[in-house]
């Protein structure tokens, strides 16, 4: 896949577990999200991993090495913004483990590493792996829906899926992918039924959509 | 007077064109109109039964919403035993557990037809949002233990399928063959028809299934969704024919 992608989700700088823990807020001060805010609460209850009750630690640790995490991630993780061409910063590792996701998707009744099998990081670990091969995105978006939001993050699914819409040539339906104009400006990218989108989001656990333009507009 | 006689004449007219075109036996079309409704409560005219059915709006029209946000597994709707008892009377029991065990999938049953065996079911639909699935379903053969079958939409999955759900298994029964994606925010239209055990489904009028059922169809019709879909219904219309 040619797309390389930025995410902004990256910039939050792993820290240790907790789901009080300070935000980077001061990466975008305008933009006008606060450690308070429902989504980021959201996210902080899903990415809270201080119970360490995750059945495979070992693959855990080799996924959080391959995409370039921490050992935790503090919220907000995801903030639902993707800026194609800027590609992400990942592990040494992420080709071995991207080879090894791909085996694990292709084998039937393999155990998938879902959050109670390597912790709500470790799946976000998938997410950015496997955005660089759109045959593994495919099966780890259909994974990761399949598995529902107690295993899956919802804020993490939400932006995989608007991803690949894009990728099978639809229009995103959340508002979190964006490209860079002719004139280097950021630009949302198609997106349908606009008039729901921060209902989505909301759902979603990601800030509103104005948050994300900010955002993403900041970052460029 | 003029008025009067305009209106009766008026009224035979339209009567007698509707007849007209009715087939024999045929009972009249009935169009579920939600303009009486209360935006926020849940509808009368439907029983949800699992998920949060409420009426909401769009452009100044009202619709009938299943909220997925608030679904929870296993979580029927409130006044579940109220609304069974209403429904089936002293049989309620069975139907309450059968319908726990398929809290995953949100229905509202249409209070206005007490059985449904042959005729045609149709209902438009707004998908809004839903992360794990976008479905919007017609809901019939709905029996006193809770079996019931769906023609479904799903916007994950861009098909129509039919599923039977009995003594609390859900199995796959037909998938249609096209691949139909549709944008949300954009109202649609599902439709199906039965006669004995002939069914038949379309989306916006291209036909999607012509499928033989094992048995003939006798029950309550209404509404179906799935987990946290986010779904508006309008226009739930029925006509009932003879056999």
């Amino acid at each position: 896949m040619n797309r390389l992608l930025a995410l902004v989700a990256l910039a939050v700088v792993p820290l240790a577990a907790s789901a009080q823990a300070k935000p980077a807020a001061k990466k975008s001060p305008t933009c006008g999200w606060k450690p308070g805010d429902a989504w980021v609460t959201r996210q902080a209850e899903f990415f809270d991993d201080s119970k360490h009750d995750w059945s495979d630690d070992t693959l855990r640790t080799q996924l959080l090495q391959a995409a370039g995490l921490g050992a935790a991630l503090s919220a907000p993780v995801q903030f639902g913004v993707e800026v194609q061409g800027r590609a992400a910063a990942l592990g040494p590792n992420a080709a071995a483990m991207t080879e090894r996701l791909k085996a694990l998707a292709a084998q039937r009744g393999s155990k998938w590493p879902t959050r109670s099998v390597v912790g709500a990081a470790g799946v976000h670990a998938v997410y950015l792996l496997s955005q660089s091969d759109t045959g593994l995105a495919r099966n780890v978006l259909h994974r990761m829906m399949e598995a529902g939001p107690s295993e899956s993050p919802a804020a993490d699914v939400a932006t995989f899926e608007d991803h690949m819409r894009l990728v099978w040539g639809r229009k995103q339906i959340y508002g979190t992918q964006f490209l860079v104009g002719a004139d280097g400006k950021i630009q949302l990218s198609p997106m349908e039924d606009s008039a729901h989108a921060d209902f989505r989001r909301e759902d979603a656990g990601l800030p509103p959509f104005r948050v994300a333009m900010c955002l993403a507009k900041s970052g460029s | 007077m003029r008025k009067v006689i305009s209106r009766s004449v008026l009224f035979l007219l339209t009567a007698g064109a509707a007849l007209a075109q009715a087939p024999a036996g045929a009972s009249a079309t009935k169009t579920v109109s939600f303009a009486k409704e209360t935006v926020g409560k849940e509808p009368s005219s439907f029983a949800p039964m699992v998920g949060s059915w409420v009426m909401s709006q769009d452009a100044g029209h009202k619709v009938l919403f299943i909220d997925g946000r608030v679904w929870k597994r296993g979580q029927p709707a409130g006044g579940l035993a109220d609304k069974a008892r209403e429904l089936y009377g002293a049989r309620n029991e069975e139907f309450i557990e059968s319908i726990k065990a398929f809290a995953y999938y949100p229905i509202a049953v249409y209070k206005g037809l007490d059985n449904f065996e042959n005729g045609e079911i149709s209902v438009r639909f707004q998908m809004i949002g839903g992360t794990l699935d976008r479905c919007a379903g017609i809901l019939f053969d709905v029996k006193p233990n809770g079996d019931y079958l769906t023609v479904r939409y799903n916007g994950t999955e861009d098909n129509v399928v039919l599923w039977t759900f009995n003594n609390g298994v859900r199995k796959f029964v037909n998938r249609a063959p096209t691949l139909t994606p549709l944008e949300l925010g954009t109202w649609h239209t599902l439709k199906i028809s039965v006669h004995g055990t002939s069914l038949k489904s379309w989306l916006d009028d291209k036909p999607m299934h012509d499928y033989t059922l094992p048995h003939s169809v006798s029950g309550k019709i209404g509404v179906w969704s799935k987990t946290d879909s986010m779904i508006e219904f309008d226009d739930f219309t029925v006509t009932p024919t003879a056999k």
